[in-house]
C-alpha cells in the first residue's frame, strides 16, 4: 500500500501549490504516474478519501493519468520502451538499463477556486 | 481555474535520499539497501554476514512494521542496530534512514545495511539513498518471483537466492530465475547461498568488499 506514501506527499504538495495560487479549495487535480510504479487506481483513491479529510483538498475529484516507461541500454545506448517483465534491449539483446522514465509521479494540474475572484464571473 | 504545475510528488523523499547518499559517501561507507520478501532470510544473512566482514565496521537500519524483534537478532553481534518502526508503512522512506543516521555515529564504518520493510513491491520505489541494492528471494517463495516482481530486480546491483541448501526438496526450478533474469537484468551477479549453511557466503563477502573498494574509488574521483 505505497499508495498512501505518495497520497501524503501529495497533499503537502497539493497545499503548497493551493496557498501559492491563493486558492481556497482544491476541486480536481491530475497526478501522471509511470506505469513502473505500480499505483493501482483504487488504492490511490481510497487513500486519498482517508487522508484529506480537512485538508484543502478534500473532496476534490482525482484523475490519474498513467505515463509510459522508457529505458536507455547501458550497453549500446539504445532508448527503447520495456515491455511488461522485459528490458530486453532490442538493439543488442542485454537486460541492463537506466530508467529514463516510467517511475515519476507528477502532479501535473490542479483545478480550484480562487480568492479574490467574484463568483461565476472569470471562472472556467 | 486551472494551474499546470509538474511538481514531482516524491520530491521531499528524492532530496532526502540524495543527502543521505552524500553523507554516507563523505563517511567512507558503503550503504546497502537490502530488499525481499518477508520470511526470505534478511536478519539471518545480516547475522552471517557482519562477523563475517573481518574486522570492518558495521551498522544496521532495521526497517520494521511493529516489532523490535529482527534488531533484537541482530543486537547479539554486538553491532549497532537502529530499529524504525513504520508503524503499518510497507517501506523505510529516505527521512526516516536520515533520522536513523543522526543517531549513528557513522565515522569508521564500512558498511550500513539498511533491512528495508520485507516487501518486493513498495520499497524499491523509494530510493534511501543507498549506493547499493540488494535483491533478495529465496527457493521457499517458488521460482517464479523474478517475473512478477521484475521492478525490484530490474534494478539490482546484486541478487541473492538464499536457502539453496532447500533446492532439491523443494524440487526449486533455478533455471527458471536465471531464464527471467535474463530479459530483466543481465548486470546484476547472481549468488546462490545459503545463510543458514554458509554455502556461498564467501561469494557474496567477496561481492560487498569489491563494492566497497569501487564506492570508494568513485568517492575520491568526486
Amino acid at each position: 500500500m505505497h499508495e498512501m506514501s505518495i497520497v501524503v506527499e501529495l497533499l503537502d504538495q497539493l497545499e503548497a501549490v493551493a496557498a501559492e495560487n491563493g486558492v481556497l479549495r482544491v476541486e480536481a487535480f491530475t497526478v501522471q504516474a509511470g506505469v513502473l510504479r505500480g499505483v493501482v487506481p483504487e488504492a490511490l483513491e481510497i487513500a486519498f478519501e482517508s487522508a484529506s479529510g480537512g485538508t484543502v483538498a478534500e473532496g476534490a475529484e482525482l484523475t490519474l493519468e498513467i505515463l509510459p516507461a522508457l529505458a536507455r541500454c547501458r550497453q549500446c545506448g539504445l532508448e527503447f520502451e520495456p515491455g511488461t517483465d522485459s528490458y530486453l534491449c532490442p538493439g543488442c539483446n542485454q537486460a541492463d538499463v537506466d530508467i529514463v522514465s516510467g517511475n515519476e509521479i507528477l502532479l501535473a494540474s490542479v483545478t480550484g477556486q480562487q480568492k479574490n475572484k467574484e463568483s461565476g464571473s472569470h471562472e472556467d | 481555474m486551472k494551474i499546470n504545475v509538474v511538481k514531482n510528488v516524491l520530491e521531499a523523499n528524492d532530496s532526502a535520499a540524495a543527502e543521505n547518499r552524500i553523507r554516507m559517501t563523505n563517511a567512507g561507507l558503503l550503504a546497502v539497501n537490502i530488499i525481499s520478501a518477508p520470511g526470505s532470510g534478511k536478519t539471518t544473512l545480516l547475522e552471517k554476514t557482519i562477523p563475517a566482514l573481518d574486522g570492518m565496521k558495521s551498522a544496521v537500519i532495521v526497517g520494521d512494521l511493529q516489532t523490535s524483534r529482527d534488531a533484537e537478532r541482530l543486537g547479539d553481534k554486538a553491532v549497532e542496530v537502529t530499529q524504525v518502526n513504520t508503524e503499518g508503512g510497507c517501506h523505510l522512506s529516505a527521512s526516516q534512514v536520515a533520522r536513523a543516521l543522526d543517531g549513528l555515529d557513522i565515522a569508521g564504518l564500512s558498511f550500513m545495511f539498511i533491512e528495508n520493510v520485507g516487501n518486493m513491491v513498495c520499497p524499491s520505489g523509494f530510493d534511501l539513498g543507498e549506493h547499493v541494492r540488494v535483491a533478495m528471494l529465496s527457493t521457499t517463495e517458488g521460482d517464479d518471483k523474478v517475473a512478477k516482481y521484475n521492478t525490484l530486480f530490474q534494478p539490482a546491483d546484486v541478487i541473492l537466492l538464499n536457502k539453496v541448501d532447500l533446492v532439491d526438496v523443494l524440487d526449486y526450478d533455478k533455471s527458471r530465475v536465471y531464464n527471467d533474469l535474463a530479459r530483466i537484468n543481465t548486470r546484476a551477479e547472481v549468488i546462490e547461498l545459503s545463510a543458514k549453511t554458509g554455502q556461498g557466503m564467501e561469494q557474496w563477502i567477496d561481492w560487498l568488499k569489491k563494492a566497497l573498494a569501487g564506492e570508494k574509488k568513485l568517492a575520491k574521483k568526486g
